[in-house]
């Protein structure tokens, strides 16, 4: 297992993983078969580059300030099933992928916060899944509005 | 007589000496805007919209006033004087208390002319209420049925009691109309020689074909069903909607020489590149046709429905099986109409499973009342999360239970799971009914939107390709039918405008004023008025209903009609479509609330027996005041007050009944607003006849 020598080498972790999930988005971006669902992608992997542009100041020396109060989990991506990233994704689609995404990260950042062993490692790690259900949070909202309709 | 020589806009013209800028501006052909200014008086200035500029002037000049003098140099349009114009008006505005429409009519997507209709009901005129509906709207008998009235949410004599049915009795001329046997077909303008596309048969497509054949072009419309309305047909069930109801208005579109094809869907039988070819237009009313999945486990397994194909197939066979225990999921519309059909197959338990709370589903609420009535049990808070088939072919629904969460951002509490809630129920069927998308495969090359709805303009319908226009459903997403009859009409304007060469600019917009909505307004507007209880619709005894698809609501007879009728109160101005302040406000594109203050009170003085005066709407042009002193010697009407809470009222402040009564009728023709009426004059109504609108 890796091992957590200092914050630094946390914030490089989750750098890469915003990276890695902006590529992700752009990838889908490309591929995908339509020009408003391009716009979407490039939107959430706009989204991502601005979370590792926030980390990186945080390395740089901005204090990690994690949300104050627990964020609100509303579980829609939990009980949907997996969706294929594909070309012809619909919005509907995008967004379960998204929610996926940013719990699938929200829950690697808790585990890893349970595993080590230095409180201030550990802070970082649940400043930083908490980070993640926000993101998580904006796509559930956005995919609640969307069933709204009916 | 001695001359004088100025320019006029960059021409030298010779005038008498003496004449003022706006008379000779007049003569020379000149359009120079005016409120306080009349032939047979003295200038006055008050108003100051005829502003012009006068070179070697800092400010501009009333041009009412202002003499032509040697060598001026005068410019009547600018942008500098239409921005004064404008402000001239809307501070005109500011002070002026009334609405142009009744908000009925400007509640109405389609802009029906509802008091103009009602009130030819209540005279007994059915057939002229009928085409003055038709001049908006050519469904009535579809939309009095099915559409869920938001005109009745802005009409005022809530304000009293509760809304007027108008619906019902939009329902009654059609069917009236229908039965006589004379059916309403309108004239038609000479043919254009031009072939115009219409892809869909519903509500929008109808619509804009209707008023595309009136206007003198080709329509063939396209439709991959068998048979005409769209979703009103395969998405709303008979017992709401009669399926001769359809057909006849359909039918009326064939008689104005629509050409219908149906079985034909664009994307596999026709393409819209061989469309654009074929026809010198193109409007795609397509709806939004596809369900939306709900992306739980098991969705696919055998004896799962989409609300949109449960109501498409029992459409075209009431008899299709369904079992015994049937699990609605959804909150809208749709949903209600699913679980109301399948008790009508025989369903026993049909239940309506729904994530939020009852208060938050979209569906009407009087449909849901009905839906309760008729045994569908409601399950509010509740979503299935899994399904799968149980060894006796019923399907085994894991469902949970949910919360209304602790409020976001916005303020709002949004369903979240209950923890250990999960439980399994079981079912027959399961009907999914939580939305409906656009086709994109129907859509090569148009831009769309993330929600893969057409990405149109909603006011003219223009897409991104030059003669193909879109409305309705397929750019919204799933409306309500009136927005897409609506839809339908602007897009038949856009199109005859495209069709003529000229500029696409939509229906022009006309200024509306208004007092605001129903909790704004102040309820002396409805002074006079006793209450009078509203009639209900007689509809089948819900036990009795569930026997069968016949027709719920049974519909409102002869006497019930005249008498709802008189319910109306005529709300909007009665001179409307001849005021100046709504033309110019029109023209310079005013903002009713670009200056806020306090507003007038609404103040309407009945006592005189042929007059009104709304003294809320007057804007103190003294054009009454002037002509009582100047011309008639009568005195009255006059000045009250000073500076900016000045009024005009009958002199003495009197009523109107209490002065002298001799030259009233002038004063009225004199009002460039509708402070002054005559007491017998009705409501403005449209005319009733629909026309090229006259900038299109």
């Amino acid at each position: 297992m890796k091992q957590w020598n200092n914050i630094d080498d946390v914030l490089d972790f989750a750098i890469n993983e915003e990276e890695a999930a902006a590529a992700f988005y752009t990838s889908l971006a490309k591929r995908a078969d339509h020009p408003s669902m391009r716009e979407v992608f490039e939107g959430f992997a706009l989204e991502e580059k601005g979370h590792k542009a926030k980390l990186q100041a945080v390395k740089a020396g901005e204090d990690v300030v994690g949300a104050k109060d627990q964020v609100l989990d509303l579980k829609v991506g939990d009980y949907l099933v997996d969706v294929e990233p594909s070309p012809d994704l619909s919005y509907q689609d995008a967004l379960i992928v998204a929610m996926k995404k940013e719990k699938a990260a929200f829950k690697l950042y808790q585990d890893l916060a349970a595993l080590v062993q230095d409180d201030k490692i550990k802070k970082v790690f649940l400043a930083l899944a908490q980070e993640e259900a926000k993101h998580k949070l904006r796509f559930e909202v956005e995919y609640d509005d969307l069933l709204t309709e009916d | 007589m001695e001359k004088i020589t100025f320019t006029l806009d960059g021409k030298k013209i010779e005038v008498a000496k003496g004449t003022t800028i706006l008379e000779a501006a007049r003569a020379e052909g000149k359009f120079i805007p005016t409120f306080c200014h009349n032939d047979d008086l003295k200038p006055f200035a008050s108003c100051f919209i005829c502003v012009v500029e006068v070179e070697g002037r800092n400010n501009l000049v009333p041009s009412c006033s202002t003499a032509a003098a040697e060598g001026m140099v005068v410019t009547t349009d600018s942008e500098r004087i239409q921005r004064a114009r404008r402000t001239c008006v809307e501070l005109l505005l500011s002070d002026h208390e009334g609405d142009c429409l009744g908000p009925c009519m400007s509640e109405c997507p389609a802009g029906i002319d509802i008091p103009g209709f009602i009130k030819h009901l209540a005279e007994g005129n059915d057939r002229a209420a009928l085409e003055l509906i038709k001049v908006n709207m050519p469904l009535p008998g579809i939309l009095g049925r099915v559409c869920t009235r938001p005109c009745e949410e802005g009409c005022r004599r809530q304000l009293v009691e509760e809304s007027v049915a108008v619906c019902h009795l939009k329902r009654f001329a059609a069917d009236q109309v229908a039965a006589s046997g004379d059916e309403f077909i309108p004239e038609t303008a000479p043919a254009s020689g031009k072939r115009v596309a219409v892809v869909g048969a519903g509500p929008a497509g109808l619509t804009a074909a209707y008023y595309l054949q009136i206007l003198g072009h080709q329509c063939t419309i396209f439709d991959m069903q068998e048979k005409a309305g769209g979703m009103t047909r395969y998405g709303i069930p008979s017992y709401r909607l009669p399926r001769d109801v359809i057909e006849s208005e359909a039918d009326v579109v064939a008689k104005l020489g629509a050409e219908f094809r149906f079985n034909t869907k664009m994307g596999r039988d026709i393409s819209l590149d061989q469309l654009r070819n074929d026809y010198d237009a193109v409007f795609l009313g397509l709806g939004a046709q596809v369900a939306r999945p709900m992306r739980i486990e098991g969705e696919d397994t055998e004896g799962v429905l989409s609300g949109i194909g449960f109501l498409g197939a029992s459409s075209r066979d009431e008899s299709m099986p369904i079992g015994n225990r049937v699990m609605v999921v959804g909150g809208g519309n749709t949903a209600i109409d699913a679980a109301r059909t399948a008790l009508r197959l025989g369903a026993a338990e049909v239940s309506i499973l729904y994530r939020r709370t009852r208060a938050e589903m979209p569906a009407w609420e009087m449909e849901i009342d009905a839906a309760e009535e008729e045994g569908v049990r409601l399950d509010i808070l509740a979503a299935p999360v899994k399904v799968e088939k149980a060894a006796d072919g019923s399907l085994d629904v894991t469902c949970i239970r949910m919360e209304l969460g602790a409020p976001d951002d916005s303020g709002r509490r949004r369903p979240v799971p209950q923890e250990g809630s999960e439980h399994v129920r079981v079912v027959d069927n399961i009907i999914s009914a939580i939305g409906q998308d656009v086709d994109p495969s129907d859509c090569e090359g148009l831009d769309l939107t993330r929600w893969q709805s057409i990405d149109a303009d909603l006011h003219k319908c223009t897409t991104n390709m030059d003669n193909v226009f879109a409305g309705g459903d397929c750019v919204t997403g799933a409306d309500i039918a009136v927005t897409a009859v609506a839809a339908g009409r602007r897009a038949a304007i856009s199109i005859d405008q495209h069709l003529q060469g000229q500029a696409v600019v939509g229906d022009p917009k006309i200024y509306n004023h208004t007092m605001g909505k129903i909790d704004e307004v102040d309820k002396s507007v409805v002074e006079g008025f006793d209450k009078t209880d509203r009639l209900p619709m007689p509809e089948l005894e819900p036990m009795e209903r569930i026997k069968s698809f016949d027709e719920v609501e049974t519909g409102f007879n002869e006497a019930a009609v005249r008498e709802e009728a008189k319910r109306c109160m005529e709300c909007g101005c009665r001179d409307a479509h001849e005021c100046k302040l709504r033309d110019y406000a029109t023209l310079f594109g005013a903002d009713q609330h670009r200056f806020q203050g306090v507003k007038r009170l609404f103040e309407r003085d009945k006592s005189q027996a042929e007059v009104v005066y709304d003294s809320h709407k007057c804007i103190q042009c003294g054009n009454c005041v002037r002509l009582t002193e100047e011309v008639l010697g009568t005195s009255s009407m006059g000045f009250t007050g000073r500076g900016i809470s000045a009024r005009v009222k009958p002199a003495m402040d009197r009523k109107l009944k209490d002065v002298n009564p001799e030259g009233l009728d002038r004063l009225v023709e004199n009002c460039p607003v509708g402070a002054l009426t005559f007491q017998d004059d009705p409501v403005a109504t449209l005319e009733p006849c629909f026309k090229r609108p006259a900038s299109g």
